[in-house]
């Protein structure tokens, strides 16, 4: 069974097809980089998969469920790129918030946000309000509330938006780390070499549609970077 | 393991209650309802023996007090139910604004889990303010003028219920409508029934439009009206409570009905 699975997914916003009869697929302890230019329709198949919105045609399944069914997301965590975090409440209180959600009570819930505090290196600002924090721990915070509760399924979108270089590396051991454990990845990014170091599958998104799809070798002509891939599958 | 729909709601609620309590307004409302509940105090305070003349009838001042307090206790009452719609008429919709649901509905929450327990925040601060200042009035009225508190306690179950009504449509609007649109039409609306209640009460004909409004609508202001009925005893009103209650609860379940099913459909993020 595949954690994810779009099949022949459109999406139409008024006349404008944000998603044109894309079929992707992730299975268990995969990573898919979505890869794409903005306004690709990257950002759309993960509302998609979320259940935010409704595909126009085709079909969407989470974990073999529709995503409207809750249980599809039992087990899935989320980084949106827009990431709007409770200006007033702390690190902790969020996070607890967070891992209350995720179905973890007592000591486990206590555990839990003190080891994603720990792993996120955010342990030393937990009773600080997350509205005093920068954008880049802000959005260090949001990968800790991502790590709650041992996801089997990471849906990250833009995950190293407004990070500096030594947060994009952490970002990064971060998601390797969770593959390590099994838990299946799909990054949406803009970013080439997030999705090559941390991806196994690419899928690039053109204007709605999937352009390309495959691993690193299948897309790769022999000396080509990915980002001349990118360009030439986007181009052509 | 998905949490109970419980402990869901239970920790959602309690989110939207402090998300409502932090609001702007809610200082200015409890300033507000202090103020009235002081003023209730200083109209009610010339108990005893004092008379007030009509016509050059003397009337005794209880019996004035029943009318002046249904007036002063339905007042406070449509100003909780109009607080109620207010505070719900972004309560939903700014979480969608700022993408701050996402987050909430990316882990395994029911929309409807979410939207209730916004609902319900929301409604915590409107009954809160509501139970002070309702109480209170009564209280005074109670102990100063001997009026019931019976009356008092289904009165402020019609005001609660006539909140939650407004709250949900104005939620409901708010999904559909700009925050300003949503609070004009939240005020226009509450105000129409209004007006079209209290014609009903002192007897007017109403015909067309305003007939089968004022047939169809929540009676936000008639159920206080007449739940306070033994306050003005023996005058007697002719609506019947029971089917005011009826029609309230039946707009209770409407109008959350409504909610559910504009938020089922609501696009997020988009």
């Amino acid at each position: 069974m595949f954690v994810l699975e779009l099949a022949g997914a459109s999406k139409r916003y008024d006349q404008r097809w944000a998603l044109r009869g894309v079929d992707l697929a992730l299975e268990p302890g995969s990573a898919l980089g979505l890869l794409g230019p903005n306004g690709a329709g990257k950002t759309t198949a993960l509302r998609l998969l979320l259940g935010f919105s409704q595909p126009s045609e085709g079909s969407v399944r989470l974990q073999g469920l529709a995503p409207a069914d809750p249980a599809s997301r039992i087990g899935v965590a989320y980084l949106p790129e827009r990431l709007t975090l409770p200006s007033r409440m702390t690190v902790r209180s969020f996070l607890e918030h967070h891992a209350a959600l995720a179905g973890l009570r007592g000591s486990e819930r206590d555990e839990d946000v003190a080891a994603v505090l720990e792993t996120t290196q955010l342990s030393g600002r937990a009773a600080d309000r997350i509205g005093a924090l920068s954008k880049g721990l802000t959005q260090r915070v949001g990968f800790a509330q991502a790590f709650l509760a041992r996801p089997r399924l990471l849906l990250l979108d833009e995950p190293t938006s407004g990070l500096d270089p030594i947060g994009v590396r952490d970002a990064r051991d971060w998601i390797l780390a969770a593959r390590s454990r099994g838990c299946a990845v799909l990054v949406s990014s803009h970013l080439l070499s997030e999705v090559e170091r941390t991806c196994d599958q690419i899928a690039i998104i053109d204007e709605g549609r999937v352009a390309a799809s495959g691993s690193l070798d299948e897309l790769l002509r022999e000396g080509e970077s990915l980002e001349d891939a990118f360009v030439r599958l986007v181009r052509s | 393991m998905r949490p109970g729909a419980f402990t869901v709601f239970r920790v959602l609620a309690a989110e939207a209650f402090r998300d409502s309590m932090r609001r702007r307004i809610v200082p200015a409302v409890v300033f507000v309802s202090l103020l009235s509940l002081l003023a209730v105090d200083s109209c009610t305070s010339c108990a005893g023996s004092t008379d007030i003349v009509q016509n050059g009838e003397a009337l005794a001042l209880n019996e004035v007090a029943g009318w002046s307090g249904m007036v002063i206790y339905t007042l406070l009452s449509l100003w909780t139910m109009l607080l109620a719609g207010l505070l719900g008429s972004d309560h939903l919709a700014e979480t969608i604004s700022d993408g701050s649901a996402n987050l909430v509905l990316a882990r395994p929450v029911r929309r409807s889990e979410f939207a209730l327990a916004r609902l319900a925040g929301s409604l915590g601060v409107s009954y809160a303010m509501g139970a002070l200042i309702l109480t209170g009035t009564a209280y005074l009225l109670h102990l100063r003028h001997g009026v019931s508190l019976g009356a008092a306690a289904w009165a402020g179950v019609a005001c609660a219920a006539g909140a939650l009504v407004v709250a949900a449509l104005a939620m409901s609007l708010s999904l559909l409508l700009p925050r300003l649109a949503t609070v004009l039409t939240v005020l226009a609306l509450v105000g129409a029934v209004v007006i079209l209640n209290s014609l009903r009460l002192f007897g007017a004909d109403l015909e067309g439009l305003g007939y089968v409004v004022q047939e169809l609508a929540p009676p936000l202001c008639t159920s206080v009206v007449v739940a306070l009925g033994a306050w003005i005893a023996p005058v007697e009103l002719s609506e019947d409570p029971l089917q005011l209650g009826l029609k309230l609860a039946a707009w209770v379940i409407a109008s959350v009905g409504v909610l559910l099913a504009v938020f089922r459909r609501q696009e997020l993020g988009s």
